[in-house]
């Protein structure tokens, strides 16, 4: 038997053990080729208008190796200490630390590239898929091409060649520091200190629910008007970042025992199996873990989080164009107005004219502001526009009502407005008091006239009136007096109109709504691709790293289940308590993960889209299902462990 | 009353081209209340037979009747549920979950049973007043000392009241005054509750200890000593001479 026979066994060995591993890698580096594949496709320049494509996917793939490069470095830590008895045994039947090294280096050599080339070729095939889904997603009608890009194959290859030197390095520096007593003990010292909890583990576990939920608490609070000064605003965000952060570790390191132990306290001693195997078992566990578990937690929750945001803004990039530009085209000058509705005519093309124009007063709002977090009187004088009831069909005020529109968006959360009260207006002739009359989320103007406040309509008369005696110093520039929008009559015709208003590029400021939708999906659609991608990466690295650690406690626990099969437990009944138990090792890091998501989420979607819930919630129930798929896979080798324990 | 009974049992290890008889034939009575002890050398058989007999391992051949049940025949499921309500144990290694508090350790076997809380803490009282655990309920096993660890092992062993008690060399890691401390509560429980127990071991002064002393040698019983009403020092002169005999000198020519 000499050395190559059993490098060759150990490889055989090994593929068995660690198939996640080996699949880790070869998803690793397919994902890494087929983004850098993309990277130098030259279609992806042509993909996303002002974003560059090919840069921002090249950005993202340096993001990319330092996931894969930390989360294999990581996995060879638990792999290497795994093997230390066999490194002992090693060393005991002679084997000098030097040779030692080079068998374990030409094992994984073989692993390690094989899996690359798998993963390379995996990737090959990929990138095409991938392309496509790019594709799908920014609406872009091109063939996705196969190409071959050998300056993607190299630095493939210059990368993951790093990291493997980078991973011999470990195992050197780990060899070459161990005798072999300490090999044969490295998987007794990993044990946790089995003790009765301190004092101080209970004001730790307290500590961090009281910080998560502080976080959480202020995170509500962020924009709803409490903080209205920048430096303010930023000062929340880092308290909220610091609280949730270290609250999560503090929650990890003490509540989830605290809690626990104080279940067990409330039974008494008398424990069911389930309890015996989950409670008793993760308090110890959960806590040695604090450190990965918060890194997991925090950069799922921002995953979640920004891939839910993009999300939100694809999703809503309808809506939110129709904030920008409430009609399909919109124009301030009347010429090019003209132009384009002869444009239209020439393509038979039916529409509806408007013609709104805003005068611009200040009015004092302090009547309806009452719940509102903005107290001085100088933020309750509103500079704002106003328009009259003709330009709304089925509108009546009295003259002395007016009503609010536009009220919507972000607005509707910084500001809360009464839907009745007194608010008055400045006028040349002295000031005008009007009864408010409800309010409309409903966007009337594009943005660039109203800068996004509420707008006031008010009765005809009153606005003749207000026309007369308008503050010349309050006035905006000459193309912000007049609006023209064009409603199309038919919508099925706005690519067709569209078409038209890209060809005569009509002078600004004019709108099309089409257009900035558009552009709103390619721009989020590539950020959302990006994000989805690397949250992929992502979940399926610290998935991996979950469940190689549920393979150590397996077998940490394996006596455990010995002593309680000859108590007369049945592997069923083990395998039910495994269940439980996995419902919490993975179900409370995925819990907390969607609560921070959820919060970052809800405290600033607004200024994303206008529909939160469904995008978030279809991005969680993805995110939670694939993570599911770890804990399902380290319930079946748990099964293995119970069934091999007596 | 008859507690366990072994009709000529094999054991038998390997295929057929490499086998190893490890019991070879072997009957074995116990009474209701008898505290038995089964020595022999290493390898002489005495954990296998023990293994057989608690039904954590398999006969290759012959029947094992416990309190009339026999179970050879069980499925795993069937073992298990027997183990569950026939069986406690006691090993040489504690075999405590670590991360259970001695309470909870002992009250194990009695949360598969189903029995009301009440009760079960009435039987923890009772059980850790005779072994004396009562204050160390709430520790941790790291937090206590062998000869603790060992009392709460048996704790649980009889806690449930099983028709028969299996120790596999209980005082193996225990300092001597641990180990006769222990066998002293051994004792004790086995006249006060009238508990049947079958212990393996093979130190001769935890046997001492035993109404009954069973010797096995190459798979077989060799011989039996009976302690009646003898005291326990000579009782004990007797197993280390018969031990002697048994593991001395052999005559090889």
């Amino acid at each position: 038997m000499d050395l190559n026979y059993i490098v060759y066994r150990n490889l055989k060995k090994n593929i068995k053990n660690y198939y996640l591993y080996v699949f880790a890698l070869i998803f690793s580096v397919a994902l890494y080729f087929s983004f850098v594949t993309l990277q130098f496709d030259p279609s992806m320049d042509e993909v996303a208008g002002s974003v560059k494509g090919g840069a921002a996917i090249g950005t993202s793939s340096i993001l990319l190796v330092a996931i894969v490069a930390i989360f294999l470095l990581y996995a060879n830590t638990i792999f290497i200490k795994r093997r230390s008895k066999e490194i002992g045994l090693f060393q005991l039947i002679g084997l000098t630390k030097g040779k030692i090294f080079r068998l374990l280096s030409a094992e994984n050599l073989m692993l390690y590239f094989g899996s690359m080339v798998a993963g390379i070729a995996a990737g090959f095939a990929m990138s095409r898929l991938i392309l496509m889904i790019l594709f799908k997603i920014l609406e872009i009608d091109a063939m996705a091409e196969l190409r071959f890009s050998s300056e993607a194959l190299v630095r493939t290859i210059i990368v993951f060649a790093a990291i493997y030197v980078l991973i011999m390095l470990m195992n050197y520096t780990f060899i070459k520091g161990q005798s072999i007593l300490s090999l044969f003990k490295v998987n007794v010292t990993t044990q946790t200190q089995i003790r009765k909890m301190p004092l101080w583990e209970i004001v730790l576990g307290i500590l961090g629910i009281a910080f998560v939920g502080g976080g959480y608490y202020i995170s509500t609070q962020l924009f709803s008007g409490k903080y209205t000064e920048m430096s303010e605003l930023m000062r929340a965000m880092i308290t909220i970042l610091a609280l949730v952060i270290i609250g999560t570790y503090l929650f990890y390191k003490g509540s989830v025992s605290f809690l626990f132990n104080a279940i067990r306290k409330s039974k008494q001693g008398y424990l069911s199996i389930n309890e015996v195997l989950s409670l008793s078992s993760i308090m110890f566990r959960m806590k040695s873990n604090a450190l990965l578990l918060t890194i997991i937690t925090t950069v799922s929750a921002l995953a979640i989080g920004l891939l839910s945001l993009s999300y939100i803004s694809y999703y809503s990039a309808e809506a939110t164009a129709k904030e920008s530009s409430p009609d399909d085209f919109g124009f301030a000058r009347v010429e090019a107005k003209e132009k384009f509705v002869q444009a239209l005519d020439a393509q038979n093309i039916k529409y509806k004219e408007i013609h709104m124009k805003p005068i611009m007063m200040e009015v004092d709002a302090s009547g309806i502001m009452d719940n509102s977090a903005f107290k001085s009187p100088d933020d309750r004088l509103l500079l704002t526009a106003v328009l009259s009831e003709k330009d709304f069909s089925g509108m009546d005020l009295q003259p002395d009502e007016t009503t609010i529109v536009g009220y919507g968006g972000a607005l509707q959360q910084f500001m809360s407005l009464s839907e009745t009260g007194e608010v008055i207006f400045d006028t040349l002739n002295g000031k005008v008091s009007l009864q408010v009359q409800g309010n409309s989320s409903e966007a009337v103007l594009p943005y660039y006239y109203g800068g996004g406040g509420a707008i006031f309509v008010v009765d005809e008369s009153r606005y003749q009136g207000f026309v007369q005696a308008q503050n010349p110093k309050v006035q905006r520039g000459e193309g912000k007096r007049e609006y023209y929008g064009i409603e199309l009559a038919d919508r099925s015709q706005r690519a067709e109109a569209n078409e038209i208003f890209l060809e005569l590029k009509p002078e600004q400021p004019s709108f099309s709504q089409y257009e900035v939708e558009l552009e709103q999906r390619s721009n989020m659609g590539l950020i959302m691709f990006i994000v989805g991608f690397l949250g992929l990466t992502f979940l399926i690295t610290s998935g991996c790293i979950l469940y190689f650690k549920q393979m150590d406690e397996g077998e940490e626990e394996k006596d455990g289940y010995t002593i309680l099969r000859k108590l007369g437990f049945t592997q069923g009944d083990l395998l039910r308590g495994v269940q439980f138990k996995q419902l919490f090792n993975f179900g409370i890091p995925l819990i907390i993960g969607l609560c921070h998501s959820y919060f970052a989420v809800k405290s600033g979607w607004f200024f994303f889209g206008t529909e939160m819930l469904t995008p978030m919630i279809l991005v969680m129930l993805l995110y939670t299902v694939l993570y599911s798929i770890f804990g399902f896979l380290s319930v079946l080798y748990y099964k293995r462990v119970i069934k091999a324990s007596l | 009353m008859v507690i366990l009974q072994a009709n000529k049992i094999y054991k038998t290890y390997g295929n057929k081209f490499n086998k190893q008889e490890v019991l070879k034939g072997i009957d074995l009575q116990v009474d209701k209340g008898e505290f038995v002890g089964i020595m022999g050398a290493s390898g002489s058989g005495k954990t296998t037979l023990l293994n057989v007999l608690s039904s954590i391992d398999r006969v290759s051949q012959g029947t094992i009747e416990i309190e009339g049940k026999e179970f050879t025949g069980m499925k795993e499921k069937q073992l298990a549920e027997f183990r569950k309500h026939h069986l406690g144990f006691i090993f040489q290694e504690y075999n405590l979950l670590d991360t259970l508090t001695v309470k909870e350790n002992v009250l194990l076997p009695l949360s598969i049973t189903g029995i009301s809380k009440k009760e079960a803490h009435q039987r923890f009282a009772q059980v850790a007043g005779e072994l004396g655990i009562a204050e160390l309920q709430n520790k941790y096993p790291a937090e206590i000392s062998g000869g603790q660890k060992q009392r709460t092992s048996a704790a649980r062993a009889f806690v449930h009241e099983p028709s028969i008690i299996f120790a596999d060399e209980p005082t193996g890691a225990l300092d001597s005054k641990s180990a006769s401390d222990l066998l002293n509560k051994l004792s004790d429980m086995n006249r006060g509750r009238q508990a049947t127990i079958v212990m393996v071991t093979h130190d001769p002064v935890a046997a001492s200890y035993c109404s009954r002393v069973v010797f096995i040698r190459d798979g077989q019983i060799y011989t039996q000593l009976n302690k009646g009403d003898e005291p326990r020092q000579s009782f004990f002169n007797d197993i280390i001479k018969t031990q002697g005999v048994l593991g001395g000198v052999q005559s090889w020519t």
